[in-house]
């Protein structure tokens, strides 16, 4: 039996790579999963490390302190905290 | 060629009332450095005000000598202070004047901060380690009615709640935390601080120095004593005015008359509301408001310039439409940075409420004058030829009291 889990695209346009991500799989570790080698340190949205510009798409981010309303405003974005709900395109 | 450092406490014990300090005070690095530990280290000092760190994340780093802190809002609006060193290796965690942030991360191996100062995450650290006891350092921190300071000490002088009960209702309805930082401004002075904050203390040299100032300023809102003639009756009109203008303003809520607390105490303040030349609306070239919108619930224009002075480092004029203050932080034991600011009420607009010029005309020029004086006092003061001068009982007094609170709290900080 298996479940079927929706899958998106993320593209990252400065290393030029596109992978697959689950719906209910954190960017991170998909991008990590598929060997992008990608800033990170907690993983859990506290520190920031991951944060990076998102160009187009949806997500559904949990974070905890690592990024400021303002940043958000701005286009930023945790990907170790956040599930695609769309397909992706990062700027990394 | 070195020097040996001269007894401190020799030098403290025979200081000449009335008598500038001896050269040693303004040149010795061993003297500067028991300030910034007897001074800076042990007292309330003034490090901005809370427009500085309006909304949740906004942090502020500051330098006080060997202090380097963080003045940070929380995310429940307290205002938080810590020294702006991490706890794992001790790197610098946050190097810009200004910054906003979500949690205060350490750029070397991201050991992450809540703006309460507790350790929220540090990678690779044994079972064992327990981030409760490597949260930031706390620095004691209080707001006077918008004006923030700082104290390093693990216990700082307990009279901060009398200076702030003195105080609020004069600056209260000015309403410093509805206000934004219009401008912002550091000159490094070439002198010692102490010459720094002497030169703030009197008017006696404004006549000579200051045109842009004395066009709204009463020297003799600052100490200055009139000697002949014309000069006699200018203060006379002078105090014709405060009797006045201090009954109509007090009648309507706005406290105004003179408290002198400088001396005597830790936590050192004066306090007074003073009529402005001509429009008397507030110190610009031409008396006038330089911000139509005026501060806080206020609604008239002429409130003259409430000046407010802390010991030892800070000093502030409050006028109807803006509010201009002052730190003065040590850097060398020949320089000091003097940083001003300059507040509109936070809805105004530049370039529709206010001019940024007009805003800043005179302080900015007022500055630079008064930076080049202290520059000739401390060429002055390292030159073989000084020797200690008198003060004028007339206009000299405030001074004299900005000496004696150092001399007193030097010799209680070496005692303690």
């Amino acid at each position: 039996m298996t479940d079927e889990v929706t899958q998106f695209t993320v593209e990252f346009t400065v290393s030029g790579r596109t992978i697959a991500c689950d719906a209910d799989q954190f960017v991170l570790t998909a991008a990590l999963a598929a060997g992008l080698k990608l800033p990170f340190v907690c993983r859990r949205g506290i520190c920031g490390t991951c944060k990076s510009k998102l160009v187009s798409g949806k997500y559904d981010m949990k974070q905890n302190g690592g990024i400021r309303p303002r940043e958000i405003e701005g286009g930023m974005f945790l990907p170790c905290c956040s599930k695609p709900l769309s397909d992706l395109v990062i700027e990394k | 060629m070195t020097q040996a450092t001269p007894d401190l406490r020799a030098l403290l014990a025979r200081r000449r009332p009335g008598y500038t300090l001896e050269a040693p005070f303004h040149t010795d690095a061993g003297i500067f450095q028991r300030d910034l530990d007897i001074i800076f280290g042990r007292h309330w000092i003034h490090v901005g005000v809370e427009p500085d760190i309006a909304e949740p994340g906004d942090c502020m780093t500051v330098d006080i000598g060997p202090h380097a802190i963080i003045v940070a809002r929380d995310d429940d609006m307290n205002v938080q202070a810590f020294h702006n060193v991490c706890r794992h290796r001790g790197a610098r965690l946050l190097y810009e004047p200004k910054t906003n942030v979500g949690n205060l991360v350490c750029p070397y191996h991201q050991w992450t901060y809540g703006l309460d100062g507790s350790l929220l995450f540090a990678a690779h650290m044994p079972d064992d380690f327990d981030p409760g006891c490597h949260g930031l350092r706390r620095v004691h921190v209080r707001s006077l009615a918008g004006l923030l300071f700082v104290c390093l000490a693990a216990t700082p002088p307990d009279d901060f709640d009398t200076m702030a009960a003195a105080l609020t209702p004069y600056i209260a309805p000015h309403d410093i935390r509805r206000c934004k930082v219009a401008h912002s401004e550091d000159i490094i002075e070439p002198g010692n601080w102490k010459l720094t904050m002497e030169n703030n203390r009197e008017c006696y040299h404004c006549n000579g120095a200051h045109p842009e100032l004395t066009r709204s300023i009463f020297a003799e809102g600052f100490g200055f004593a009139p000697v002949g003639a014309e000069a006699e009756a200018q203060a006379e009109r002078f105090h014709t005015l405060v009797g006045t203008l201090h009954h109509d303003w007090e009648q309507g809520g706005l406290p105004s008359r003179e408290i002198d607390e400088l001396v005597g105490r830790p936590t050192g303040f004066r306090t007074e509301r003073l009529p402005l030349e001509d429009a008397g609306e507030s110190e610009t070239l031409d008396t006038r408001v330089a911000c139509r919108k005026l501060l806080g619930g206020l609604a008239e224009k002429r409130l003259g310039a409430l000046s407010v002075w802390t010991q030892p480092n800070s000093w502030h004029h409050f006028m109807s439409d803006h509010i201009v203050s002052f730190a003065v932080f040590p850097l060398t034991p020949e320089t000091a940075l003097l940083r001003t600011k300059w507040l509109v009420h936070q809805d105004a607009v530049e370039g529709r409420d206010y001019d940024l010029a007009n805003l800043t005309a005179v302080w900015h020029a007022t500055n630079r004058q008064d930076s080049a004086l202290v520059g000739k006092a401390g060429a002055g003061v390292r030159s073989t030829g000084y020797q200690q001068g008198p003060y004028s009982p007339d206009t000299e007094g405030l001074v004299e009291k900005f000496c004696a609170w150092y001399v007193e709290r030097m010799v209680a900080g070496l005692d303690s």
